[in-house]
């Protein structure tokens, strides 16, 4: 007997259906063979399979199998065939009963352990979106990762314990409870600061450079020796930043399902990624990469921030790896039998030493480096990356006595800073409408002289500052754009002179 | 690079200087325009190649008055303090010589043949007792007596204990020329044999000139940077009370007036 048994394929974020078809023949030769570009994980199915059908309590049909995964030219990866196939299998050599009509409009998804128990499956949010948008009724999935799918609504969510217990549900013996729904909005708005930014000491323009990147999406590079926080800023970065609107978190949440990096019982990433990687990353590492292809760091910090520690460390090709995304906010990952892209829209923080010893220019420790050794290590980062980054700012030194003496005045919280820049992002929501962009850093060139009109003081101190500072045309424009933001910060449409001169703090330097 | 051999130098009055030492140099080469007033007025700036930011300063200032009395600056073209000293000779107009601790043929690299470049088109000079001659240990100390002969005066600016600056200085002794050390802070390595050079009397300190405070100008920032230079803008907005938002506004302003300047972060007068 034939038996049809509907699940998903990934590819990227794209969701395909796959159509289990499992045929258990009355003649023939017994065997169990899996047909339809299966990857070794899908082969290795049959033992898992076999063994938790057994171990189940049912028997395991001694005739002669045939699993075809459809379409036969889709690629399949991953254990999560292992449910569909051990159903039809039951289905199909009659050991149950089932409305053909219902099978059809369920999903079936979960990787098998041989005991017959469901394990954690990665994909689940993906497979619940795909029912929705595809008007599926039901979804069955591993009840560890079903909370992930609870935050679609519209679909009923069955979460497997045991292979044993969706039968007794099918067979209608025994019901499995739906998963109630959790809505995404109540989900947010639970989620606490990691890091609140008053826990930092000193450092008030490295805070002011993280308020206007924040504010205005931009990029920001940290520039100091080892020691002085720069990784904390960096880190308080997520909690300045808006939350996640709804539509947002699901985006983020789809890239880490199929990454596989949601935690147990974890239903939403909640709060704006911040990631770190190590310098040792490789370039597939960090902008995606495998023969089907898993997202980067690039991906995984979307929305968020991508914190590059010591980025002179980081090696030149994965360094001008990240050109890409930059500029356009996604990546494109080209295998040999793969094409997807991820979505890649973070903000940069960059921390740099500023040697490689760290304290060149230290006011009281001399650096050991040489010329040349400081030479190369500023060459590390390109110029091309150079011109993405708007923002640069000094972290330095800072005496213990000085913060003591003095603390009262570096109290400002992550929810206080968080406010202007609401209100910011809305202003520029606002303003750019039609334009197709968020953000002020997103502005180019012909953006910038169409939304950032300036007076003809404002021209005569930046004229001034361009001969003064040899700017080039490029670092003149960011530093309109970074104007702008200043003036977004503080509810004024106009740019003025006193904007643009703060925002000359933090260009550029040698 | 260009360069020719003096012709018999040890006639021309101009390199008198040289022949008090006790081990003159045979041969001299040269780069740029031979011009004999440069050696009138030499005053040697030499100091650590692991310059703080304290150290550049230091040199700007120090190097500005030089300049501004009409003396050439002669140093050793090594980075750090040797080659703020040619930048900031330059920069203020002026004059400046770089005795090269290796042969005229060696191939400099692209930052060092800018900085060359420059002295020369600023009508300095770049010689050397060698043609052909790699850098070595040995090649610096033996320079320095070069450096030391042509000033009259050898003002050190950030040195260890146990430097070539310090061959400098005992070379400048021998030869009897005076020695000014710039003092620095003592918590400082790099300061701790300029520092020991005053307190044993073997140089006398060196300190700025008078700062005359422009009129115009009187906001109370710009007093803070007048009274205490080498403070960052957070430092500054800590003392003062005020936003680094507020602050960075009037610090720009300030800068792009050119009454401060402004190096890695710190905010000294102008």
């Amino acid at each position: 007997m034939l038996t049809k048994i509907q699940s998903v394929a990934h590819v990227g974020l794209i969701s395909v259906p796959v159509a289990i078809e499992v045929d258990v023949a009355s003649r023939g030769f017994p065997g169990f063979t899996i047909v339809g570009l299966a990857s070794r994980a899908v082969d290795e199915a049959r033992e898992r399979v076999k063994t938790a059908i057994v171990n189940s309590g049912f028997d395991f049909p001694p005739q002669k199998i045939t699993v075809n995964l459809a379409p036969a030219d889709l690629p399949k990866d991953g254990a999560a065939y292992d449910l569909p196939i051990a159903l039809g299998i039951l289905v199909a050599g009659g050991q149950i009963t089932i409305d053909e009509k219902k099978l059809a409009s369920c999903l079936f998804y979960g990787e098998l352990s041989l005991d017959g128990g469901l394990r954690r499956t990665k994909g689940v949010l993906l497979v619940a979106l795909f029912a929705k948008r595809e008007k599926y009724k039901e979804i069955f999935v591993p009840v560890e990762s079903a909370n992930e799918a609870a935050v679609v609504s519209e679909i009923v969510v069955r979460p497997l314990r045991q292979l044993a217990q969706l039968i007794g549900h099918l067979t209608k013996a025994k019901i499995i409870k739906p998963l109630r729904s959790l809505p995404v909005a109540e989900v947010i708005e639970t989620a606490a600061a990691e890091f609140d930014l008053a826990e930092i000491a000193g450092q008030e323009q490295a805070k002011r450079a993280l308020l206007i990147a924040a504010a205005g999406g931009h990029n920001l590079f940290m520039w100091g020796p080892p020691g002085t926080g720069k990784t904390m800023l960096a880190r308080a970065m997520s909690g300045i930043l808006p939350s996640l609107s709804e539509e947002e978190a699901l985006e983020v949440t789809r890239i880490y399902s199929v990454a596989g990096l949601l935690k147990s019982g974890e239903a939403l990433i909640r709060r704006r990624p911040f990631r770190s990687p190590h310098h040792g990353v490789s370039a597939a590492g960090i902008i995606g990469g495998g023969s089907n292809p898993v997202p980067g760091e690039v991906s995984l910090a979307h929305l968020g921030v991508l914190f590059l520690d010591e980025m002179p460390e980081f090696p030149r090709n994965v360094i001008e790896s990240l050109r890409q995304p930059m500029e356009d906010g996604v990546v494109e990952i080209v295998r040999a039998t793969a094409h997807v892209s991820y979505p890649a829209s973070f903000t940069l923080l960059a921390a740099v030493n500023p040697c490689p010893c760290g304290y060149l220019g230290h006011p009281t420790r001399p650096c050991v480096c040489s010329q040349k050794q400081v030479d190369n290590y500023r060459q590390k980062i390109s110029g091309p990356i150079l011109d993405r980054i708007d923002l640069f700012v000094r972290v330095g030194v800072v005496e213990v006595e000085k913060l003591l003496e003095n603390q009262s005045r570096t109290g400002m919280t992550t929810a206080e800073a968080r406010k202007p820049v609401l209100a910011a992002r809305q202003r520029q929501l606002k303003r750019f409408g039609k334009a197709g962009i968020f953000t002020n850093a997103q502005m180019g060139n012909k953006l910038v002289k169409r939304f950032c009109p300036l007076d003809e003081e404002t021209t005569r101190l930046l004229r001034t500052a361009v001969e003064k500072f040899n700017l080039s045309a490029r670092s003149y424009y960011r530093l309109i754009k970074v104007a702008r933001t200043i003036a977004d910060l503080a509810g004024e449409e106009p740019i003025t002179s006193a904007h643009v001169a703060e925002a000359l703090q933090y260009k550029q330097f040698g | 690079m260009e360069y020719r051999e003096v012709r018999d130098w040890k006639k021309l009055t101009e390199l008198g200087r040289l022949s008090g030492l006790k081990k003159p140099p045979e041969r001299l080469f040269f780069s740029g325009d031979w011009n004999p007033g440069i050696f009138e007025n030499c005053a040697a700036v030499v100091g650590s190649r692991r310059m703080t930011e304290y150290g550049r300063w230091s040199v700007e200032r120090l190097v500005g008055e030089l300049v501004n009395q009409g003396k050439t600056i002669v140093s050793g073209f090594m980075y750090g303090v040797d080659q703020a000293a040619h930048e900031a000779a330059i920069e203020f107009g002026g004059k400046t010589i770089a005795v090269l601790g290796w042969g005229m043929t060696w191939k400099l690299e692209k930052r060092e043949r800018v900085l060359a470049e420059k002295i020369i088109n600023s009508g300095g000079l770049l010689i050397s007792e060698w043609e052909n001659q790699e850098p070595t240990l040995w090649t610096f100390p033996v320079r320095n007596r070069i450096v030391a002969a042509l000033a009259s005066a050898v003002y050190v600016v950030e040195a260890a204990e146990k430097s070539g600056s310090m061959i400098t200085v005992n070379e400048a002794r021998k030869l009897g020329r005076e020695i000014y050390a710039v003092p620095g802070p003592i918590t400082s390595q790099v300061s701790s044999g300029t520092n020991n050079l005053i307190a044993s009397g073997k140089a006398k300190p060196w300190l700025p000139g008078k700062i005359v405070a422009r009129v115009g100008v009187e906001t109370p920032v710009y007093r803070l940077i007048r009274e205490r230079g080498g403070l960052t803008a957070d430092e500054m907005g800590r003392t003062l009370g005020i936003g680094v938002d507020v602050l960075g506004i009037e610090l720009t302003h300030l800068v792009l007036s050119g009454v401060v300047v402004e190096r890695d972060g710190q905010y000294y007068q102008g």
